[in-house]
């Protein structure tokens, strides 16, 4: 039992690098889920991954990223090499999906995706968000924090009633899609933030 | 099942050592492996740090080449044994997680010396220290929780508990009072000598790594901690090592180093889970049965002793990482409010603790204290892992506090 506090940290105040880091753990820890489940649990706890992956990696490539650009010295090799890891990424989530859970090969194959997820996870904090906060104030790290919460909400990892169907809907089509429509969607926001 | 080092030769000398690629191990898994191989790893890892250390200092302290030269041949060797145990670790673990993770063993490898450790003395002086371990832990997984968003339980899991031990703002004594009395070299019992250069080893390998991790981190409460906490350290290190009878010859001291760690590698061969693992403990086994071997030869040579006056006629039971749940809260209820003066323990916040708490505090409160009040701040509570009920000790049950929205 853990008498702790509440499930999720409070995201009342919580900046972009938290909420971030916050996502990385829970991703870390999806992964061990679906490894250890099986059948219908397996197929259950993967949907949820691969929406957390969706909005995740969107959201750091829509506004992390090129705040690490413009910000950090260096910024746009680090950010390459960020993309080169996101797009071996994504490749093998798709096959991934294709697989689906039931099949022999998905264990070894998500193990492999594990390992660079984790790894990419940990490049990103070491070589990037330790230097957001030094190169933004609190506002901008605030106003590019609901630019990730717009794509949780675009992809919600934890269905509410009544959204479940629209959750179900978007874990039932291909990764990519799921991407792009979490990309729209974050994409209108900052708009709304630019006017 | 006995076990003496004395009678087995190891892997000859000219053999071991290591390429590139045997050196370049496989790391274990952040997520899925056995906390108590971590613990192992990392226990290793400071015994290791210790032979090499104390190697160095046997050489500055040598008149004959001769011997320096065998210990520079020694030491090489025992420094690819350290390289290979420490790179298990992984890359993707946080430094803050490593912590955690030194702290769980701090936590269960003192329990288990406590309770196996037949000198009332010495049992004390662990009894004394694991409750501050204990308390670090607590500590250090709230600033986890609040930095890393996660719980040190995934970490831990369900064999160590999360609650506060001997609030940590109390363990800054003045360090004259953290010099215990040494064991007498020529009556004390060979297990004693292993479990003070066992704890002594590891408590160092802690204070060692918070000196050099702290300022990595960027967030003022994770920075103030580890300067915290490493001042602690390094009364850990003088409460430990002021055990060891200082009038132990240099060769002694050599053999004893070397027989500890065949001692320690044959006990985590003995109790290893993971085969993989357990077969680095058993090649590292190997490897020391020849340093002992060595030892025993300059001992002889140079202290004209046998080294079997000073050693146990066998390995004593292997040490075992396992739960110490029910000791920790036995020790929480009956020595939660123990200090050192002199080489004694009192109960009474004494006058130089007192000079000692306001020389250091500045009328603030520590960041161990902090680092709970922003964790209650966020989250409503302080982050604890608790298995067996409520707190042994009423006042330092769980509040809570309303968070603001």
């Amino acid at each position: 039992m853990t008498t702790s506090t509440r499930p999720d940290a409070p995201d009342r105040e919580a900046d972009v690098v938290e909420l971030l880091i916050g996502q990385h753990m829970q991703i870390r820890d999806l992964f061990t889920e679906v490894q250890s489940a099986a059948d219908e649990q397996r197929a259950d706890a993967f949907a949820r991954l691969v929406r957390l992956l969706a909005v995740h990696e969107t959201a750091e490539e829509i506004v992390v990223h090129p705040a690490a650009r413009r910000g950090i010295e260096s910024g746009n090799d680090i950010v390459a090499d960020r993309l080169a890891e996101e797009r071996e990424a994504k490749e093998q989530l798709a096959r991934l999906e294709s697989l689906g859970t039931d099949d022999p090969d998905f264990l070894p194959g998500l193990a492999l995706l594990r390992v660079a997820v984790l790894e990419h996870a940990h490049h990103e904090e070491a070589y990037e968000f330790r230097y957001l906060r030094q190169h933004y104030d609190a506002d901008q790290l605030r106003s590019m924090a609901e630019l990730v919460r717009t794509a949780e909400q675009a992809a919600p990892t934890h269905p509410h009633p009544g959204t479940e169907s629209a959750a179900a809907d978007l874990a039932e089509g291909p990764a990519t899609a799921l991407f792009d429509r979490v990309k729209d969607a974050v994409r209108s926001t900052m708009a709304d933030q630019g006017k | 099942m006995s076990f003496n080092p004395l009678e087995h030769r190891g892997i000859p000398l000219d053999r071991q050592v290591r390429n590139w690629r045997e050196l370049d191990v496989e790391p274990i898994d952040p997520d899925g492996t056995d906390p108590y191989t971590r613990c192992r790893i990392i226990t290793m890892n400071g015994i290791e740090v210790e032979a090499v250390m104390f190697s160095h200092q046997f050489a500055r302290n040598c008149l004959d080449i001769e011997v320096s030269k065998q210990l520079a041949e020694v030491r090489y060797l025992e420094q690819q044994q350290q390289k290979a145990v420490n790179w298990l670790l992984p890359g993707a673990s946080s430094a803050l997680e490593t912590t955690i993770a030194y702290e769980q063993v701090a936590v269960d490898l003192t329990a288990w010396v406590a309770r196996m450790e037949p000198d009332p003395y010495l049992k004390q002086a662990y009894q004394f220290g694991v409750l501050e371990d204990f308390d670090h832990l607590y500590r250090y997984a709230n600033l986890y929780e609040m930095i890393q968003r996660r719980k040190a339980q995934k970490i831990v899991d369900d064999l160590t508990e999360v609650i506060p031990g001997r609030p940590t703002k109390y363990h800054h004594r003045h360090p004259a009072d953290n010099v215990r009395a040494p064991y007498d070299r020529s009556t004390a019992a060979p297990i004693s000598k292993l479990h003070a250069l066992t704890i002594m080893s590891a408590e160092q390998q802690t204070m060692n790594f918070y000196m050099n991790v702290g300022p990595e981190y960027m967030e003022p409460i994770a920075r103030q901690l580890y300067q915290e906490i490493g001042l602690i350290e390094e009364e850990h290190v003088t409460h430990y090592e002021s055990l060891v009878d200082p009038g132990e010859t240099w060769w002694e001291r050599l053999v004893n180093h070397e027989y500890n760690e065949c001692y320690l590698y044959y006990s985590f061969m003995e109790t290893e889970s993971d085969p993989r693992i357990k077969a680095i403990w058993e090649l590292h086994l190997n490897m020391e049965l020849e340093h002992l071997h060595l030892a025993c030869d300059l001992m002889r040579s140079y202290d004209e002793r046998e080294p079997e006056e000073v050693l146990a006629p066998e390995l004593p039971a292997p040490v075992t990482f396992e739960p110490n749940k029910e000791y920790l809260r036995e020790l929480l209820d009956t020595q939660i409010d123990l200090t050192t003066l002199g080489t004694g323990y009192v109960q009474e916040a004494h006058e130089r603790f007192e000079a000692m708490q306001d020389a250091l505090m500045g009328g603030e409160l520590p960041p161990s204290e902090r680092v709970i009040d922003m964790h209650r701040e966020q989250y409503g509570t302080d982050y604890r892992h608790s298995t067996d009920g409520e707190h042994p000790v009423p006042e330092l049950r769980q509040e809570r506090t309303e968070v603001a929205r």
